[in-house]
């Protein structure tokens, strides 16, 4: 199956990042279509067109934008994005913010519309200067056009967008941390529901709050331009994931770049698209680092589809799609994981704190040669005290990678806490 | 009749046959089961609960880090300890906290063992001096000083009699 | 608990049975209904939940209509989730169980486990948890987290961070409680720890309670440090004597030797807060300047003697009575000393030159408010402050002078929106919740008192009789501003914010202004005018009590006016003595005819004159011109050297007694530690010389002594011993 580019169609014109380039090629038709439409019609569209959140947990979408109370009490609704991309292995939210902001800045006044937010916000990872001044140069254009600030297009709607830089916290990814460190508070996240009300009800400043990814905001023009029941063909072969999803395709391929696909595609498709695998495939991490790896047989019965993914023992996640070939020792590779997960948790509930910490030492230990018999065991049972305990999901995706590797591979960590060195001779380098 | 004869009388002609062997027996027997205290001492078995001692590491300082938990075990209240910090000036014992003081009042005590079992560093422990008799009262008042070894080992070495007896096998 | 009180109620089952709580009650407090327990650590009733530690994790489920129930995927922190229908919950399955052994394991792998040397060891909650559902043993076999221990947060707080297990508790307290936000986490993940800002000193008026709300040893107190394991210790319900509040604490000490204060709860006065000044401010009790035994000057030395002839030696000096004779008290004596005091002086020496106001301004009988406008002075319970819909704080900083209804009245602020107006000639800790800040001059608290009432006339909410609109004319908002130095708008601005569910507040500290009687008068017709709450709050722990019990020269026992014969007369009847009719001196007058020589014989009842009056000059030489001067106190003070008589008294907790606080609660406070070497309790004092002077049978307790006190001021009747509840009685 091949390419189907909606996102990325354009992505490599540069005139595309120019409000006039991006008028030429048809932008804004979708904002220009929805300030025409009854607002519960925008939210219908993409109810029919089965769009789900991009950013990795794949929630519909629409039932957050129609979470929002219909009659506007509350003072301010807020939009924002989350373009705190720090998942090891995705970095299609920085291409998307690079080359198309116009797409994103769309989305989020469609969005906005829908939910009568009067101000949104962009929450980029602070790492992402580039992309923050590319989003800087498209709002302002935006908004020296007239597509932002008072009476947006001469429809009486008032739309104001904001750029916020993070300070490169992997946890403010998670929505209710962003939304912390969004109204200056430290980066922890907050109590969600049942303990809380949804952020549609209390988030922000505990007004009516709808937070997206960046890519699905990115594919809302697209949706009302051409309307939910096209974009719902796309993908139709799957259980219930509809639309195109773009995957960044990491590590032994040959052209390792972000590659928009529609659901439904096989995964070793995927590979084919980014050049084919370089060498003999091992593993491969379908979904952004934090998702549970899996074998290079599982990898060949792989279709691209929430539902699908699940069944091969894996998650479509955010996208970043990590592939190993043969040279790749595992026990290695997870260690490097764990070494992220324990410098970027937030430190807010004990599994996750102290658990990622643990789990790192023994890591480090069987890697350096130490391993004791048992450390399989006690790594597992670890994990099973980390994942659903922690606070947030921060601590499931530490445990999950770990996990996932010693079920797909449970020779290799034997043998290295056997023989205290790896499995896989080869001259690959981890640096940690 | 001979139930009388069997339950009463043959058992107490029984009970006179053990001492008439007694009787029998030579002079030099009778010293293996009387010591001849204070001129002879009965060595002492090797986990006899008598005197405690405060010990020392080898490197000379005090095992004793004030935590008081001899004084929670203490079945009889006797033990009363007070704490004070370590400085690097004045170095008691190894980490933060030492005793500033320890006092024993083994009037009271019933050597029982309890504060040695308590102990986490193995501190206090109960030795083989068993010659407590004092005089005075505020004399049982066993102070820090007074409990505390010397040198380090000093509680492990057998004692010396205050009355001058020596050890005999028991 | 957080969620607001309600009246519905949900049907939730806990382990199978069934139990109605009020919807939205945290799953953690609803069990506590059937007596089961969930373990904790970082939540804390009084702040905000935030489900940090995880320890509380419980399995929930929901009924379904057939019957079953369907459990949650995940385990739930029981701290942060409220009840809802049909919600079932199970604390002790098997999924429970290894969830809290998995969190304690997690907590202890970097935790020092020093518990022998840990302050915390022994009252732990960590230990407790562990005992009760953690692992027996640990798989950690690595490296734990070293980092430095005793430092230093401030002068009472020790922070060991390799103890800490980051529940939060302290951040929080320091923003949600006491307001300063000192403490915040740095550093993220493992390396996470509560610290001040840039290592600044925590400086907080509240920093003591972090001590207590510590689960495991990470905060500790420096005065504490390393004194005693909890086992050492006894303890006993206390009242805190440092300050007006009154606030409940246990009060725990070792072989009879105060060792430290910890909060009590009472709902009506501290909750479970205690502040600084009263937590470390008890060190009186084991001073090295510790008055042990009566001291008599013989030959120009104070030498020991015992008390029958330190008695004798006083009624010889006292004899003449009358204006000869005269009393000054300070504010931490019972209500009972205070009651025996002015009998005694009353009655056997004649006299009525007794005072216990030190303020540079001292209302006459006459001017005082209740008798001059009709307007109590204490109207407003610590509680009610929580309702209240604003609040005017002048001329005092609450959280120095009244630290507890500064709690209260920021808890009013961040639970219920009060809005407070702070009004105060220097910045203040309760600015910083303050709805309006006034900041006038020093000195022109009478102008900004005028100019809220006067703007309070002219918005057409009070209306006031024609002399004084005329009177108010100099203080008319503008003119007001112009002397203040305070925008009009702020003046008028806090005006319409006062109403009918309003109080002002202030305290004696105002009675050190000028003008002071002009300012409470305006004030006091302010509220008047609003119809809102007037309160003069005194500072010291049983200041309160000495004005209702007669300790001034012209008002009696129950407020009774010496000016009012008849009802004097009355009043000395009751008590079985007759009132002197000559009014006596108040504090400067009674100091200057100490010095002319006009006293001959001054009783100092444990103040130190030379701390408490302003005038220092004076003090000096009154105490040298009086012939014979006797310091009846608790520790040596510097009016001891001028001393004929020193006199040891006990302090509150080595002896039985009540106290008024600022509110007019009344709190019992039972001996809790020995007497100290031979002195007496100062109503003891009192009977013994009273019993001296003339044969009588003598009070043997405190408790007969409230008696008769509840016989004389009626307003006592329920501060009786048998009638006084745990958390006393307002008057």
């Amino acid at each position: 199956m091949a390419e189907t580019k909606l996102l990325l169609e354009h992505a490599h014109d540069p005139s595309y990042r120019t409000l006039d380039g991006y008028l030429a090629k048809g932008g804004y038709a979708g904002l220009k279509r929805a300030l025409g439409m009854d607002r519960q019609a925008v939210i219908d569209q993409v109810k029919a067109s089965g769009l789900r959140g991009r950013g990795g947990a794949g929630f519909p979408t629409w039932i957050k934008w129609n979470g929002i109370e219909k009659d506007k009490h509350a003072p301010h609704h807020f939009m924002l994005c989350n373009a705190d991309e720090g998942e090891p292995g995705t970095f299609k939210d920085k291409q998307l913010m690079e080359e198309t902001p116009f797409l994103v800045i769309e989305g989020m006044t469609i969005g906005g519309y829908a939910t009568q937010a009067d101000t949104g916000y962009v929450y980029i990872r602070g790492e992402f200067v580039d992309a923050a001044r590319a989003m800087r140069k498209a709002i302002d254009e935006a908004y020296a056009a007239g597509y932002l600030g008072k009476n947006i297009l001469g429809s009486g709607y008032d739309f104001d967008l904001h750029i916020h830089m993070g300070a490169g916290s992997y946890e403010c990814g998670e929505e209710s941390a962003l939304m912390s460190s969004l109204m200056g508070e430290r980066g922890m996240p907050r109590l969600k529901f049942p303990h809380a009300p949804l952020p549609t009800v209390a988030g922000l400043w505990d007004l009516p709050t709808v937070i997206n990814n960046v890519e699905t905001y990115a594919v809302a023009p697209f949706i009302l331009e051409r309307g939910g029941e096209w974009y719902s063909t796309l993908g139709a072969s799957t259980k219930n994931s509809r639309g195109t999803k773009v995957f960044s395709v990491s590590g032994h391929v040959n052209k390792p770049g972000n590659y928009e696909i529609d659901f439904g595609t096989t995964l070793l498709d995927l590979f084919a698209l980014a050049g084919g695998v370089k060498g003999t495939l091992k593993a491969c991490v379908p979904g952004g680092s934090s998702v549970p790896m899996i074998d290079a047989d599982a990898c060949s019965k792989a279709v691209i589809g929430y539902e699908e993914m699940a069944e091969v023992g894996s998650m479509v996640g955010s996208g970043g799609c990590i592939v190993l070939n043969d040279q790749v020792c595992i026990v290695k590779f997870i260690w490097r994981t764990a070494l992220f997960y324990a410098n970027e948790s937030c430190g807010k509930c004990t599994p996750c704190r102290e658990g990622t910490r643990w789990l790192l030492q023994i890591l480090e230990r069987i890697v350096k040669g130490n391993g004791q018999p048992g450390d399989k065991e006690l790594l597992l049972e670890i994990c099973s005290q980390i994942d659903g305990r922690s606070f947030c999901g921060l601590g499931d995706a530490a445990a999950w990678p770990v996990v996932g590797a010693i079920k797909a591979f449970p020779q290799e960590f034997d043998y290295y806490i056997a023989n205290g060195r790896s499995m896989v001779e080869s001259d690959l380098v981890l640096v940690g | 009749m001979s139930d009388v004869y069997k339950s009463v009388v043959k058992p107490i002609l029984a009970g006179f046959g053990i001492t008439r062997r007694r009787l029998m027996q030579r002079r030099k027997k009778y010293a293996d089961v009387t010591v001849q205290y204070p001129d002879e001492l009965r060595e002492q078995y090797p986990r006899t609960r008598w005197r405690h001692f405060l010990t020392r590491y080898d490197n000379g300082l005090e095992k004793c880090i004030g935590c008081s938990l001899c004084a929670g075990a203490c079945p009889a209240r006797c033990i009363f300890v007070e704490a004070a910090e370590n400085t690097d000036e004045a170095r008691f014992s190894p980490g933060e906290r030492y005793a500033v003081r320890y006092e024993i009042n083994m009037i009271r005590c019933i050597f029982c063992g309890y504060c040695q079992d308590a102990c986490p560093t193995g501190a206090i422990i109960l030795r083989k001096d068993f010659e407590l008799a004092d005089y005075r009262r505020e004399d049982f008042i066993y102070t820090k000083e007074m409990l505390l070894e010397e040198y380090p080992g000093q509680s492990e070495e057998p004692f010396e009699s205050k009355v001058g007896g020596v050890y005999v096998n028991g | 608990m957080a969620a607001a009180p309600t009246t519905d109620t949900v049907t939730i089952s806990i382990n199978d049975v069934e139990i109605e709580v009020p919807k939205g009650e945290l799953i953690v407090d609803a069990v506590k209904r059937l007596g089961l327990e969930i373990p904790i650590f970082c939540y804390h009733s009084r702040m905000k939940p935030v489900g940090m530690c995880r320890m509380c994790l419980v399995e929930v489920g929901f009924k379904q209509p057939d019957g079953s129930v369907r459990k949650m995927p995940k385990p739930q922190a029981g701290c942060t989730l409220p009840a809802s229908e049909g919600m079932a919950v199970y604390t002790d399955t098997e999924l429970v169980h290894k969830d809290r052994r998995g969190v304690l394991e997690f907590l202890l792998i970097n935790h020092p486990l020093d518990c022998p040397i840990c302050d915390r060891g022994g009252e732990c909650p960590l230990q407790n948890n562990t005992l009760f559902y953690g692992p027996s043993t640990s798989r950690f076999i690595e490296l734990k987290r070293h980092l430095p221990k005793a430092f230093p947060l401030s002068r009472y707080v020790t922070l060991d961070l390799e103890r800490c297990i980051q529940c939060g508790r302290c951040v929080r307290f320091t923003e949600e409680i006491s307001g300063d936000a000192q403490l915040a986490f740095r550093f993220r993940g493992a390396n996470m720890q509560p610290t001040s800002f840039q290592l600044t000193e925590f400086e907080s008026k509240f920093s003591g309670n972090v001590i207590e709300i510590c689960p495991v040893g990470a905060l500790t107190s420096t005065k504490y440090r390393f004194r005693a394991r909890p086992w050492d210790l006894e303890t006993k319900p206390a009242i805190c004597t440092v300050c007006s509040n009154g606030c409940s604490v246990w009060f725990d000490y070792r072989v009879g030797k105060f060792v430290r204060l910890n909060g009590r709860v009472n709902e009506a006065v501290n909750e479970e807060w205690t502040c600084d000044r009263g937590k470390f401010g008890h060190d009186f009790y084991n001073s090295p300047k510790r008055l042990l035994a009566p001291a008599l000057r013989k030959e120009d030395a104070l030498r020991t003697a015992n008390w029958a002839e330190a008695y004798a030696a006083i009624l010889e000096a006292f004899e003449p009575g009358g204006n000869a004779v005269a009393a000054l008290t300070g504010p931490m004596v019972s209500n009972e000393s205070y009651y025996l005091l002015q009998k005694l002086f009353r009655g056997v020496f004649r006299s009525n030159n007794l005072d216990h106001r030190w303020t540079r301004h001292l209302s006459a009988a006459s001017d005082r408010l209740e008798s001059k406008m009709g307007m109590p002075t204490v109207a407003t319970s610590i509680e009610a402050f929580e309702h209240k819909s604003a609040v005017l704080a002048i001329g005092t900083s609450l959280a120095d002078e009244e630290p507890i209804l500064f709690l209260r009245l920021r808890k009013a602020w961040f639970k219920n929106g009060t809005k407070v107006v702070v009004a105060c000639d220097r910045d203040t800790d309760a600015d910083s919740f303050a709805h309006l800040v006034l900041r006038y001059r020093p000195g022109t608290e009478m102008a900004l008192a005028g100019g809220l009432l006067a703007a309070a006339v002219e918005s057409g909410r009070a209306t006031v009789p024609d002399p004084v609109r005329e009177d108010l004319k100099r203080y008319s908002p503008s003119a007001a501003a112009s002397a203040t130095g305070v925008p009009e708008d702020r003046i008028r601005e806090a005006a319409d914010i006062l109403g009918p569910n309003a109080a002002i507040v202030t305290t004696h500290r105002l009675l050190d202004v000028a003008d002071a009687q002009g300012t409470l008068e305006y004030l006091a017709g302010l509220a008047m005018c609003l119809r809102a709450e007037f309160n003069l709050y005194a500072l010291g722990a049983n200041d309160q009590g000495a004005l209702e019990l007669g300790i001034h020269p012209e008002l009696l026992p129950s407020g009774v006016a010496l000016a009012d014969a008849e009802a004097a007369a009355e009043v000395g009847r009751t008590m079985g003595i007759e009132i002197p009719r000559e009014p006596g001196l108040g504090t400067h007058e009674l100091l200057r005819a100490c010095a002319d020589g006009r006293i001959k014989a001054l009783w100092l009842v444990g103040c130190d004159p030379f701390a408490l009056h302003a005038d220092r000059d004076l003090v000096q030489r009154a105490l040298e011109g009086v012939e014979f001067l006797v310091v009846q106190d608790i520790v040596e003070t510097e009016a001891t050297s001028y001393a004929s008589v020193i006199l040891p008294m006990l302090g509150p907790a080595e002896q039985d007694g009540t106290y008024t606080n600022m509110e007019r609660r009344v709190q019992r406070l039972r001996q809790v530690i020995p007497d100290a070497g031979d002195a007496k309790p100062a109503w003891r004092i009192f009977a013994e010389a009273m019993l001296r002077a003339q044969p009588q049978t003598p009070f043997f307790s405190a408790e007969e002594i409230m008696e008769e006190i509840a016989r004389v001021a009626p307003a006592f009747e329920v501060a009786r011993y048998d009638r006084l509840g745990h958390e006393g009685t307002r008057l």
